[in-house]
C-alpha cells in the first residue's frame, strides 16, 4: 500500500504531524530509530516521566504528547526502524527494522514524506575533546533519561546554551550537582542579545530560563563566566580542564555549544540548503508549510532550523495540514483556517529565538579550532592542521577535503566533522561558508549489513 | 582581465588531468592545472581503485598494450610519488581474479581470456582458468557457488583518493599551479596558441590538454577536437573494516589497506543523474555474498554512485588537434589503471608535441563515419 504521509522521527514535530494528519483521515506511517516515542527532547518519556530529576515540561508536556500519539488510530508506528535510503521521486523508503532489514523487501511507499529528524549537538572540538571522560552534555542527558545514570567523579560543565543550564539543574536534582560550570558566553553578549527584541512575547520562556540558572546557582554550583581557550588535558584519559587564566582537576567534562539541525538526510536528498548566519549552521530552504525544493518532501521541527520543541510541534501540524491539502482532504481555505492558531503559537514559541541566537552564538574557535593539533574528524583522526593544509593544497570545500584526507568517511559519515571542516577551509581560504559549501552525504544514511541488503534466500547460498 | 602565460594548460584536475599535469611539470613545462570546485561530477572521487589488466581491450590490442604498459609503469610512479610527497598510494599488484558464479560464466570467461591472449600477440599474456576447488584454496572464504576464476599476474589495486592527493601534492611541489574553482568560460584556439578564461583570469599557452572528463564533450570542439563521451553510472558499496583476508583483488571486490571491503561494479545508463538505486545496490550485494558468504555479516557504512566517462566503444580517446596543433584530449574511464602511462608515457609525448604512432588507433576520428568507411 502507499501511505498518504510517511514521517521520519517520533519527536515533537513527528508526533504532532502524525496526530494532525491521522485526525484528518490520512494514512500515516511513522518511522523512528528509538524504541519509544519522544525524540531527543522527550526521549524515553513514558518510562522516565516519574523521575523527579526530570520533572517539568519534559515529564508533563512530553508524556501527554506521547500518550495521545499512542492512542491515535490510523498511525502505523514503527519504532527501532532506520531509513537507509529515500527515493524522493518515487516516494520509496528503504527500511531496516529491529531484526535487521525484513526479508523480501523492507520498503515502504508514501505520497508525501516528512523529515522530522530534529537536531544534533554542535560538535565542540577543543584540544583533548576525544579523551575518555569528555562527553557532550546531550550524551549525559541521554544517560539520565534512559538509565537514570549520572557521570562519575568530579564533574565540570563547559559551554553555553539553554540545554546546559537545564542539564545542570537536572543533575543537581539527581544529587550530582556539577562542581563547576564554565560559561563560554562572552561578556557583552547579553547587551547585544537584549537588542534583538522578542523579550515580552517570550517572557514565559525567559522566566523558565532564569529559573534554571537560579536553580543551578542555588544548588551550590560555582560558575565562571566569559571562559575562553578551553582545553581538556590528561594522558590516556581526562584529568584536568584548563582555560585562559584558570584550570581545575576533573573526572568528567561535559561540553555543549548548542544544537544544529540534523540535515544529513535532507542534504543526501540534494535539497536546497542555506547558511543561517544567526544560528551558524546549514538549514533546508522551505516554504511556510515546510515544503522543500523536492516535490514530495517536507521538513518540520529542529531539522528545519533550531526553534525548540514547541515550535517544532506547531511546524509538524502545519506540515500535516499541507499534506492533507495535497492529498485532497482539505481545500486551501480550510487548510489556512486550521493553520492560523498553529502559526500564532509558533510565532510565540519563536519570539525569544533571536535573543537566544545572539546570546549563545558560538565563538569562532568553536567552529574552527585555533590549535592545529586539535582533532576535528574523530572517526578518521584528522586534525585541524591537516584540514588547513588540504585547503592550502587547493581543496575549496568539505567534499574535496573528504577525498584528500578521508575526513567524513567514518561511521558518523561527517555528521560530527562536516561543519568544522568547512569552517576551517573557509578560514584558510578567506571564503564564506556559503562559498565553501557543505558535505554531500550518500545512502546508506544508517549502516545496513551486506547480507540484509542482498536479501538472498538460504537455498541460493548453498 | 589579468593575463598569464604558461607552457601548458591542463583542463581538469581529476586523476587523468593531474597525472598528465604532473608528467608535464616534471618535464620542465610550467603547467597550470585548472579544476572545478568542491562539487562537480568528478569520476575520480568515485573510482573503484583497480589497477586492472584482465577484461580490458578485447578486440582492441592497442588498448590491451596501453593498459599493460600502465600496470608496468605504476610501481615506479608510486615510488616516485611516495618519495616526493610522503603519500603512499596503497599500490599492491599481487595479481587478480575474475570470479565466475556458474559453469556457463566460467566457460565464457575461458573463451574470453583465450581470445585476449591471442590478440596480445608478441606481448604475450599469462593467465590461468582456475576451477572452484583450487580457487577456494587460493582465496579464503570463497563461496560454494563459485564455479571458478580467471587469474592474471598483472592485476592490482591502489587508493584512488591517495593517488589524487599525491599527484596534486607532487605537481604543486614541482612548482606546478593548481587552480580550483576555475571552470573554463571563454577560450580561443590557434595553432600552438591557446587562451582560456577561467576564474577571472585569461591564461595563454602553446599547449592545452583537455582532461575534463564528461566536460570534454563540450570543450573539445572549441579546440578542433572531438570527444563524444557520455556518462555511464556505476555504484559502489563499502563495508566496515575487517581483518585483512583477501590476498588479491577481484573484478568486483577488493579489500583496501584500511581493511574495508569495496564492492562494485554496476553499469547503468542514467544520464547525468548521480542518484543511488537500491535495486542495483542489492545486485552488487548479492554478487558479493555469493562470491564470499562471510561478507554478508559486515555492515555497509558507505556507498556512492559516480559517472564513468565512456566513449561509444568504451575505449579511451587520445588525440591531437589537426586544425590547432598543440591541443590534445585525454578521455578514459580508468583514471587509476592508466595513471602510470598518463604520467610516464603520454605526458612526455605531449611535451614533445606529437603523439607516438602507437596512439593512432585511439583517435576520435574512429567514430567518423566517412573515415571508418
Amino acid at each position: 500500500m502507499e501511505y498518504d504521509l510517511a514521517i521520519l522521527g517520533a519527536g515533537p514535530a513527528g508526533m504532532s504531524a502524525a496526530l494532525e494528519a491521522a485526525g484528518l483521515g490520512l494514512s500515516v506511517l511513522v518511522l523512528d530509530e528509538q524504541p519509544a516515542p519522544g525524540g531527543q527532547i522527550f526521549r524515553g518519556v513514558e518510562r522516565a516521566a516519574a523521575d523527579p530529576a526530570l520533572a517539568g515540561e519534559y515529564a508533563a508536556a512530553g508524556a501527554e504528547l506521547a500518550r495521545r500519539f499512542r492512542a491515535m488510530p490510523g498511525i502505523d508506528y514503527r519504532p527501532e526502524t532506520q531509513v537507509w535510503h529515500i527515493d524522493a521521486e518515487a516516494g520509496l523508503l528503504s527500511l531496516r527494522g529491529p531484526e535487521g532489514a525484513p526479508r523480501g523487501g523492507g520498503t515502504a511507499r508514501a505520497a508525501r514524506i516528512l523529515l522530522a529528524t530534529g537536531a544534533q549537538e554542535r560538535p565542540v572540538p577543543i584540544p583533548g575533546w576525544t579523551l575518555p571522560g569528555v562527553m557532550s552534555a546531550g550524551a549525559a542527558q541521554i544517560l539520565l533519561k534512559q538509565a537514570g545514570a549520572v557521570p562519575k567523579g568530579r564533574l565540570v560543565l563547559a559551554g553555553q546554551g539553554p540545554l546546559l543550564w537545564l542539564l545542570a539543574a537536572q543533575l543537581a536534582r539527581a544529587g550530582k550537582a556539577p562542581a563547576l560550570l564554565l560559561e563560554t558566553t562572552p561578556r557583552g553578549a547579553l547587551r547585544h542579545a537584549l537588542r534583538q527584541g522578542g523579550l515580552w512575547q517570550g517572557r514565559a520562556m525567559l522566566a523558565k530560563g532564569a529559573a534554571l540558572v537560579w536553580e543551578a546557582r542555588r544548588a551550590g554550583m560555582k560558575i565562571v563566566s566569559g571562559v575562553r581557550g578551553l582545553r581538556a588535558e590528561g594522558e590516556g584519559s581526562l584529568r584536568r580542564v584548563a582555560w585562559e587564566g584558570g584550570g581545575t582537576e576533573c573526572d568528567t567534562l561535559l561540553l555543549h555549544e548548542g544544537v544544529i539541525p540534523a540535515t544529513h538526510i535532507s542534504r543526501a536528498l540534494g535539497l536546497a540548503h542555506e547558511w543561517d548566519a544567526a544560528q551558524r549552521c546549514w538549514r533546508p530552504v522551505l516554504d511556510a508549510w515546510g515544503a522543500s525544493s523536492a516535490p514530495r518532501i517536507a521538513i518540520a521541527g529542529d531539522g528545519a532550523g533550531i526553534g525548540g520543541w514547541q515550535a517544532a510541534a506547531e511546524a509538524g501540524s502545519l506540515a500535516a495540514l499541507d499534506a492533507a491539502h495535497r492529498a485532497g482532504k482539505l481545500d486551501a481555505a480550510a487548510r489556512d483556517r486550521r493553520a492560523a492558531p498553529h502559526r500564532a503559537a509558533m510565532a510565540e514559541a519563536l519570539a525569544l529565538r533571536p535573543f537566544l541566537d545572539a546570546l549563545y552564538a558560538p565563538a569562532p574557535e568553536v567552529l574552527a579550532p585555533r590549535d592545529d593539533a586539535t582533532t576535528v574528524c574523530r572517526c578518521e583522526e584528522i586534525t585541524a592542521g591537516q584540514v588547513r593544509q588540504a585547503a592550502r593544497l587547493g581543496a575549496t570545500g568539505p567534499n574535496q577535503v573528504k577525498a584528500y584526507l578521508r575526513a567524513g568517511m567514518g561511521p558518523c559519515q561527517g555528521r560530527m566533522c562536516g561543519t568544522t571542516v568547512a569552517a576551517l577551509i573557509a578560514e584558510t581560504r578567506g571564503a564564506s561558508m556559503e562559498e565553501t559549501g557543505v558535505l554531500r552525504p550518500r545512502a546508506p544514511y544508517k549502516p545496513i549489513t551486506v547480507g540484509e541488503l542482498a536479501d538472498l534466500p538460504e537455498e541460493e547460498l548453498a | 582581465m589579468n593575463s598569464e602565460n604558461h607552457d601548458a594548460l591542463v583542463v581538469g584536475g581529476g586523476l587523468v588531468g593531474a597525472a598528465i599535469a604532473y608528467g608535464l611539470q616534471r618535464q620542465g613545462l610550467r603547467t597550470l592545472l585548472l579544476d572545478e570546485g568542491d562539487v562537480a561530477f568528478r569520476a575520480s572521487r568515485g573510482n573503484f581503485g583497480l589497477v586492472w589488466v584482465q577484461s580490458k581491450g578485447l578486440g582492441a590490442p592497442h588498448y590491451q598494450r596501453w593498459t599493460r604498459g600502465s600496470a608496468e609503469e605504476w610501481p615506479s610512479l608510486a615510488a616516485e610519488l611516495q618519495e616526493r610527497t610522503g603519500i603512499g598510494t596503497g599500490l599492491h599488484q599481487p595479481g587478480g581474479v575474475h570470479i565466475c558464479l556458474s559453469g556457463e560464466e566460467f566457460e565464457k570467461r575461458g573463451d574470453y581470456m583465450a581470445r585476449l591472449q591471442r590478440e596480445a600477440g608478441n606481448l604475450g599474456m599469462e593467465y590461468r582458468m582456475i576451477p572452484g576447488a583450487e580457487a577456494r584454496d587460493m582465496l579464503p572464504g570463497l563461496g560454494p557457488k563459485v564455479a571458478g576464476v580467471s587469474w592474471t599476474p598483472y592485476d592490482g589495486h591502489a587508493s584512488p583518493l591517495y593517488l589524487l592527493r599525491a599527484l596534486h601534492t607532487a605537481f604543486t611541489g614541482l612548482g606546478g599551479r593548481y587552480q580550483p574553482n576555475a571552470r573554463v568560460e571563454r577560450s580561443t584556439a590557434a595553432p600552438q596558441d591557446f587562451s582560456v578564461e577561467a576564474g577571472g583570469i585569461r591564461h595563454r599557452a602553446p599547449r592545452v590538454v583537455l582532461a575534463a572528463g564528461l566536460g570534454n564533450a563540450d570543450l573539445a570542439p572549441r579546440f578542433g577536437l572531438s570527444a563524444p563521451v557520455r556518462p555511464e553510472r556505476g555504484q559502489i558499496l563499502v563495508t566496515e573494516r575487517a581483518r585483512q583476508v583477501l590476498p588479491m583483488p577481484t573484478t568486483t571486490i577488493r579489500q583496501t589497506e584500511e581493511g574495508s571491503l569495496m564492492l562494485g561494479d554496476s553499469k547503468e545508463d542514467a544520464g547525468f543523474d548521480l542518484g543511488q538505486n537500491p535495486e542495483i545496490m542489492r545486485q552488487i550485494a548479492r554478487r558479493a555474498v555469493l562470491s564470499f558468504p562471510w561478507i554478508a555479516e559486515l555492515n555497509l557504512v558507505r556507498a556512492w554512485s559516480a559517472l564513468r566517462v565512456m566513449a561509444p566503444d568504451g575505449l579511451p580517446i587520445y588525440d591531437q588537434s589537426e586544425r590547432f596543433p598543440g591541443a590534445f584530449t585525454a578521455n578514459c574511464h580508468s583514471g587509476v589503471t592508466l595513471a602510470g602511462t598518463h604520467a610516464n608515457r603520454l605526458a612526455p609525448m605531449i611535451a614533445a608535441g606529437a603523439l607516438e604512432p602507437e596512439m593512432a588507433p585511439f583517435t576520435a576520428r574512429r567514430f567518423d563515419v566517412r573515415h571508418a568507411a
